[in-house]
């Protein structure tokens, strides 16, 4: 080929047809033969669209307001047709449920060639090559729904190989997936680049097992322009500050680096991967200090539960369940949850904590005598009298809006418990006003942003002074701005003497925030625990397909160095050891 | 998230017969099946085609007597009613008079009432019967294929057809998990006509916002496979017409005529309406 670029965009303007503002602004970049590139950028940053482009969806399917040029393996986009570009331009999308229209493995990835219009023989040989090359052969004539997610991404990949493209572009492909999930993916993208085939473009939030693959790096900001386009580990070192004012995730020893740097202690050069980061440091002995005498379990204090004495706030005990017809799910389990604890629920998909939050808010029946709320058996209160004690926030913040405006979504609670309209008022106003949503008191709340919703969701399970607050997967689909300030939010509530469950897969979060966990695995409580402890137990970790926060690996890998070095998981924890530059070459530094 | 029993009017995937026989010929054969049932008035007919569509269930489509069972089991208690009903309801026609059978209190069971009501009963038992036969026995992705392919249905329309169909258990999956969010947010289901329209109403927005979505994602992931893109179209699947299947109609035509034959022979015909002697 003419040309060594695979990818080319020049100047690309794009508006949709039924928007005011463009989607992208001048965007230029070019990607090589062979390399792996990241995009970044906050949401609606027009990530998506890009991709679109690149496979011709746009300008010649969605219709919009193009300028710019976009060549694709020698082919300019805007001249060649569809049938051509998706031969060339593959997308894994971010939803694995909706990307697939037949019912088997096997038909799913011939779609493609049929619509190529490809005889069956030639469709049975492209068919063979691509399932051994992603080894799904075993799984050829299985049905879609019976698959993981990670390996429904995997089938979604082979359709677009089996149609020929050597530039592939992954659009957020982890974000559905739990942890298990998102490394099969990733071993995959691994294995794409490794072979050295495949140009390859991936939108990703979870960065830190991906930077040690990245090759390129290009950040669109809130605007739809090209903010940065790079070797990556200059763009992090350069720009580390625009990034994050864009509301973009830094991989966490890019955070580690900026704090550390601050504190006075350069790490060079800038670390991308916990291997990095950990050979740095180790170059720089005897500039962090710790104290021998601070470990043991190793957790910087945090506030304890209060005091023994009152009941638990949320008890169960061997608490079995099977759907209809289906397999047992919860297959006794006990948690007991202290009041004022904020504790995450963690495990893989379909091990069982969604159906075990249900019991707490008769959703579903436990069987009497086995969960009790604040000391009160949850079959012995009414349906109001336990929502008045605990509130639930659902994944999808949008069902459980009921109504047509923010304050009325807000103010529904409390009219059904017939409250006083003045006292309403006063309530929803200061609610509203906590969670930033006053502006908003008359939008409808469909119309509300994706960080909106989410806080309107948790606000509207609050106005009735709830005691317990559950949240489902509170932190996905959520860029890093929205995630702190849901934080800051929960935070305070638990500090105010609320009590907290994280159901989540954001093993980040539970570092930072919570202050216990437990692991369901299999129907069962298979460990309740510090996060601390938790973050310890190797082997039930990788039972659960759990990952330990990046830097909290880091730690425990320095650990394996200096004997007595302590369990951080923050950036900051870690700048809190950076000794004033030291004034002698100093061996060990233990204090 | 709440629902999740499987259904047992679904595809049964094994290998039978049935299952290997094209499609469209199956679908005509059963229509042609259902229209006997529905033009026969008396109980005998829909008696007879009941037994046939269980049997060819079972030794044609290999489908277990227990499945079946389990499948026509919920619409008993519905026949049974209807039996009653007419047995007790039935009004004479111009010059028919009726057989008392029994009473009960002021209510009389009449032999022309019960008759009817197992005509109908039965009929329904029976229009299940051959309709579970047919869809369990018929790959999904194979209908749509063979009604592209032999009854030159556009195959836009199919390919729709099937990706709606994938999206339904999601569908069902996500009015569960709104019906959940709605009731601890207090919103109880309420009774009565207009309490269940404002409900749905309720439901329907995050519903249809989902679907919408949902299917703008599959459309969207369907063109980037080049669906569409260019006039010609080959399919990984055919479903040929072959002389099993053209046997398939004859002999179920054949047999049809036969019970049809005997059950007049026998004087148990009795056509819409028809005043029975």
């Amino acid at each position: 080929m003419s040309c060594p670029h695979a990818v080319e965009v020049n100047d690309l303007t794009f508006r949709y047809a039924t928007r005011g503002r463009p989607a992208l602004r001048q965007v230029s970049f070019a990607l090589s033969r062979g390399e792996t590139a990241l995009l970044l950028g906050p949401s609606g940053s027009g990530k998506s669209t890009l991709a679109l482009c690149l496979n011709g969806l746009i300008p010649h399917l969605i219709e919009g307001e193009w300028s710019g040029r976009v060549i694709v393996d020698d082919l300019d986009v805007q001249k060649t047709p569809t049938s051509l570009l998706t031969q060339h331009v593959g997308i894994v999308f971010q939803d694995p449920e909706s990307q697939f229209c037949l019912l088997t493995v096997e038909e799913e990835i011939a779609f493609g060639l049929e619509n190529l219009a490809l005889t069956r023989p030639e469709m049975e040989g492209r068919l063979q090559l691509v399932l051994r090359q992603l080894g799904l052969e075993p799984l050829r004539k299985t049905r879609l729904d019976r698959l993981s997610g990670g390996t429904k991404q995997r089938v979604a990949l082979a359709a677009s190989l089996a149609m020929g493209c050597h530039i592939l572009v992954f659009d957020e492909p982890t974000a559905n997936l739990d942890p298990r999930g998102t490394a099969e993916v990733f071993r995959l993208l691994a294995d794409l680049k490794a072979s050295g085939d495949y140009t390859i473009l991936i939108i990703e939030h979870k960065l830190d097992d991906l930077m040690p693959q990245v090759d390129h790096l290009i950040v669109l900001g809130r605007d739809g322009t090209l903010v940065a386009d790079g070797e990556p580990r200059q763009v992090l070192a350069n720009q580390a500050e625009t990034l994050r004012r864009e509301g973009i995730w830094l991989p966490q020893m890019t955070q580690l680096a900026l704090k550390l740097d601050k504190a006075g202690l350069r790490l060079e050069p800038i670390p991308l991967s916990i291997e990095e980061a950990q050979a740095a440091l180790e170059r720089q002995d005897g500039r962090l200090l710790w104290s021998t005498a601070a470990t043991g379990p190793a957790v910087p204090a945090r506030q304890a539960a209060p005091p023994g004495g009152s009941p638990p706030a949320i008890s169960i005990r061997n608490l079995r369940f099977a759907y209809p017809g289906g397999q047992e799910v919860l297959t006794g389990a006990n948690l007991e949850v202290a009041e004022g604890d904020f504790i995450a629920l963690v495990g893989p998909n379909g091990a069982g904590k969604t159906t075990l939050a249900l019991h707490l808010v008769d959703i579903l029946r436990p069987p009497v005598g086995t969960v009790s709320v604040l000391g009160r058996d949850v079959r012995a209160l009414s349906p109001l009298e336990l929502t008045r004690q605990v509130g639930f926030v659902f994944q999808n913040p949008e069902h459980q809006f009921v109504t047509d405006t923010v304050f009325d979504e807000v103010a529904y609670s409390l009219r059904a418990r017939r409250e006083p309209e003045q006292k309403v008022r006063a309530v929803v106003q200061a609610t509203l006003e906590e969670f930033g949503l006053e502006r908003l008191a008359r939008a409808n709340p469909f119309t509300l942003s994706q960080g909106q919703k989410r806080r309107l969701s948790v606000a509207t399970m609050l106005v009735v002074g709830q005691e317990i607050i559950i949240l489902d997967e509170p932190t996905y689909g959520q860029d890093s701005q929205n995630t702190a300030r849901l934080a800051e939010h929960l935070l305070r509530l638990n500090a105010s003497g609320r009590t907290i469950v994280v159901i989540t897969h954001d093993m980040q979060f539970v570092a930072d925030h919570c202050r216990s966990a437990a692991v369901v695995l299999n129907g069962k409580i298979a460990l309740q625990a510090s996060t601390a402890e938790l973050f310890a137990e190797r082997e039930l970790l990788t039972a659960a397909g759990l990952a330990r926060p990046p830097l909290l690996e880091l730690s425990l890998r320095l650990r394996q160095r200096y004997e007595h070095f302590p369990l951080l998981w923050s950036p900051s924890q870690f700048a809190g050891l950076v000794t004033v530059p030291a004034t002698s070459a100093g061996g060990e530094s233990k204090g | 998230m709440v629902s999740g029993s499987p259904s047992l009017l679904a595809y049964y995937e094994r290998d039978s017969f049935l299952h290997r026989t094209n499609p469209g010929a199956k679908l005509i054969a059963s229509l042609v099946l259902i229209g006997i049932v529905a033009v026969f008035f008396d109980p005998f007919t829909p008696l007879a085609f009941l037994m046939l569509a269980v049997l060819m269930a079972r030794f044609l489509g290999g489908i277990p007597w227990q499945r079946q069972a389990r499948a026509l089991l919920p619409y008993f208690p519905l026949c049974l009613g209807l039996v009653f009903y007419y047995s007790i309801l039935y009004r004479p026609l111009p010059g028919q008079s009726l057989t008392p059978l029994a009473s009960v209190g002021p209510l009389l069971l009449t032999a022309e009432g019960l008759r009817v009501g197992l005509s109908i009963g039965l009929r329904l038992l029976a229009i299940i019967s051959f309709s579970q036969a047919f869809i369990a026995t018929t790959d999904p992705v194979l209908l749509v294929m063979s009604l592209i392919q032999q009854f030159h249905l556009p195959y836009r329309l199919g390919y729709g057809a099937l990706a709606a169909f994938r999206l339904l258990p999601l569908l069902e999956t996500e009015l569960s998990a709104i019906r959940a969010a709605h009731r601890i947010r207090g919103v109880g289901e309420r009774p009565g006509i207009i309490g269940r329209w404002r409900q749905l109403r309720r439901y329907a927005v995050p519903l249809l916002a989902d679907a919408i979505r949902r299917a703008e994602r599959v459309a969207l992931a369907m063109d980037a496979r080049a669906f569409g893109s260019s006039p010609q179209r080959t399919y990984f699947r055919t479903t040929p017409l072959r002389p099993s299947d053209y046997s398939f109609l004859a002999g179920t035509l054949a047999i049809s005529l036969a019970i049809l034959l005997c059950l007049s022979q026998l004087g148990l015909l009795h056509g819409f309406l028809e005043v029975p002697r």
